[in-house]
């Protein structure tokens, strides 16, 4: 199977402080890809320098056999790569509706329309509220996300990552901060909503990474400390050691 | 389907308001309208950086001062040169100077961006002041001829009628305030307000953040440039303090901060309540700016939301105490 993305020797390091050292992640094509380790292990850094956030310090990552190493987060997720938010990040006074059309007007393409009423534009309109129907946000359409419960929001901030309807998505900690029920929930909607995608994924959650993962990649100080299936790493000594073993006495 | 019925007798009644109101108010009522109008226009395209893409412009009045000095400076040089031509010159002049300078404004935000504006602005002040052969420095263009409106070489208003002014300079106002809120109504008009709630997504969403910002700015430069250039024709002078003064900047954002930030129609509200408040505070006193600080303090501390954002909150609990009694 093709890799649709791969880093090749990233380092990345804040004002001397190194965050990641020799990074070679490999996604393959249709794959559910989970980055877990312990806290400051760096898999944010990780996914803020994929996406574009920041420049790494060196090294390069290519997506769909291009090059993407320096391009800006439009051009990322132009190219087909769409993210979500640790931190949810939704456009708060506008509707669940107009967050997620901001979704499809950008991957239709409409970016500098000043002159059609967007809301006379009935394809859009159709368009959105199918993708509201899938994520089960039909009944809360009109509400301003600022006003939804803090799981409806992290299902809005989930869903906004795929309106754009990437090849790969990369999800930032989905189920951070949610209950148990809604946990589920999420669980199922990425399931749902990532069919026929690639995802990389990163998760404290254990289960939700062994109950969605294909392919796992453990992170620890900055380094890949092992990247194999999910039966692999629960058995992989340096793992347990590592990260696993440290949750299992919590 | 009652709503839209409501609104447009609302429109109609309006317009016919405004088709009488010369020959029932007089004339200097009617210059009254006239500069309401402009300021209105002016607050509307400050209100489209500040409450629609969240950028605070303490320097607009650089975009209504280089459209008023184009028109000045287009009708004292060109002879014969028409009114749509000089309006078009002026507002031609805000676009292509908004276009000079927007590579700088749009990598700034929040006070770097405010303070960048007032920068241009008082260059611009200096510039008019100092570039006296083209200017004339303090004393500012004035007296220069105002073409008749020629429609398409059939009929033909004369200008320096007062009456025909007003509704020459109503009808292209009002143009103006409509196609920014149809601007508003477009997907470009859902990015902008997406820019203001959060700019990273937005180019994480694949919108290319600066191209956005430059392009609200020309839109927002351009129609402060028509204000710009209405005001020109109608006072008939163009100086340094009348355009390009810290005044000319603050005037519009207190009134868009009066009459509301967070709606299309609240700086509209604004200029005119600023308009009437002048009116009657300036027969007990000179010292209308002490008042008109007073009043923004006021509503800064007790309404912050503005006028119209008084309304809507009625409006919303009248609307729940109408359902809780049914």
């Amino acid at each position: 199977m093709n890799n649709i993305l791969e880093t090749k020797n990233l380092f990345h390091d804040f004002s001397g402080l190194q965050v990641l050292s020799n990074v070679n992640l490999e996604v393959a094509d249709g794959e559910r890809h989970a980055i877990i380790g312990p806290n400051g292990a760096g898999k944010t850094t990780l996914f803020n320098a994929i996406t574009g956030t920041y420049t790494p310090s060196s090294g390069n990552i290519i997506f769909r056999g291009r090059d993407i190493t320096s391009a800006r987060p439009y051009e990322i997720t132009r190219a087909g790569m769409g993210r979500s938010f640790q931190i949810t990040s939704t456009f708060h006074r506008l509707t669940v509706f107009q967050n997620i059309r901001m979704g499809i007007l950008s991957k239709k393409g409409i970016r500098y329309n000043l002159f059609r009423r967007v809301d006379k534009m009935l394809d859009i309109t159709r368009e959105t509220d199918e993708v509201l129907e899938r994520i089960n946000l039909t009944e809360y359409r009109d509400t301003p996300a600022e006003l939804l419960s803090y799981g409806k929001h992290r299902a809005l901030e989930i869903s906004m990552a795929m309106a754009t309807d990437p090849e790969l998505v990369m999800l930032d900690e989905p189920t951070a901060g949610i209950s148990k029920d809604e946990t589920e929930y999420t669980v199922s909607l990425i399931r749902k909503l990532t069919e026929n995608k690639t995802m990389v994924i990163i998760e404290h959650d254990m289960d939700v990474v062994f109950s969605l993962a294909d392919r796992i990649t453990v992170l620890h100080h900055g380094e890949i400390l092992a990247s194999g299936s999910p039966d692999e790493i629960k058995n992989n000594q340096e793992v347990k050691d590592a990260y696993l073993g440290e949750m299992e006495e919590e | 389907m009652t709503t839209k019925r409501l609104s447009w007798i609302f429109w109609i009644a309006l317009l016919l308001f405004l088709l009488l109101y010369p020959h029932i108010f007089g004339a200097y009522y009617t210059n009254v309208i006239v500069i309401f109008g402009i300021f209105s226009l002016f607050a509307l395209s400050v209100n489209l950086l500040l409450g629609f893409t969240g950028l605070l412009s303490f320097g607009h009045a650089m975009f209504f001062g280089v459209g008023a000095y184009g028109v000045a400076l287009a009708l004292t040089h060109i002879e014969g040169c028409p009114l749509l031509v000089a309006l078009l010159i002026g507002i031609g002049s805000s676009f292509i100077f908004a276009l000079i300078i927007s590579p700088i404004l749009v990598r700034a935000s929040g006070t770097a961006f405010a303070m960048l504006t007032l920068a241009f602005c008082m260059l611009m002040y200096t510039l008019s002041l100092k570039l006296r052969n083209i200017t004339q420095g303090e004393d500012g263009i004035g007296g220069f001829p105002i073409p008749d409106l020629n429609i398409l070489g059939i009929v033909s208003f004369e200008m320096t009628d007062p009456v025909n002014f007003y509704y020459f300079a109503t009808a292209v106002l009002l143009i103006s305030m409509w196609g920014l809120w149809f601007i508003t109504k477009t997907p470009f008009g859902m990015v902008i307000i997406s820019i203001r709630d959060n700019a990273m997504r937005v180019d994480y969403m694949g919108y290319k953040v600066v191209n956005s910002k430059a392009l609200v700015l020309l839109v927002s430069a351009s129609f402060a440039g028509v204000a710009g250039s209405v005001y020109a024709l109608f006072q008939n002078l163009v100086s340094s303090d009348g355009v390009f003064s810290i005044m000319t900047s603050f005037a519009p954002l207190i009134m868009t901060v009066i009459g509301g930030v967070g709606s299309f129609f609240g700086p509209i509200v604004g200029s005119g309540v600023m308009m009437l408040l002048e009116e009657v505070v300036t027969r007990y006193t000179e010292r209308f700016s002490l008042v008109s600080g007073i009043v923004l303090v006021l509503v800064v501390m007790f309404v912050p939301m503005g006028l119209t954002g008084v309304v809507k909150i009625a409006r919303e609990k009248w609307v729940l105490r109408r359902a809780a009694n049914e």
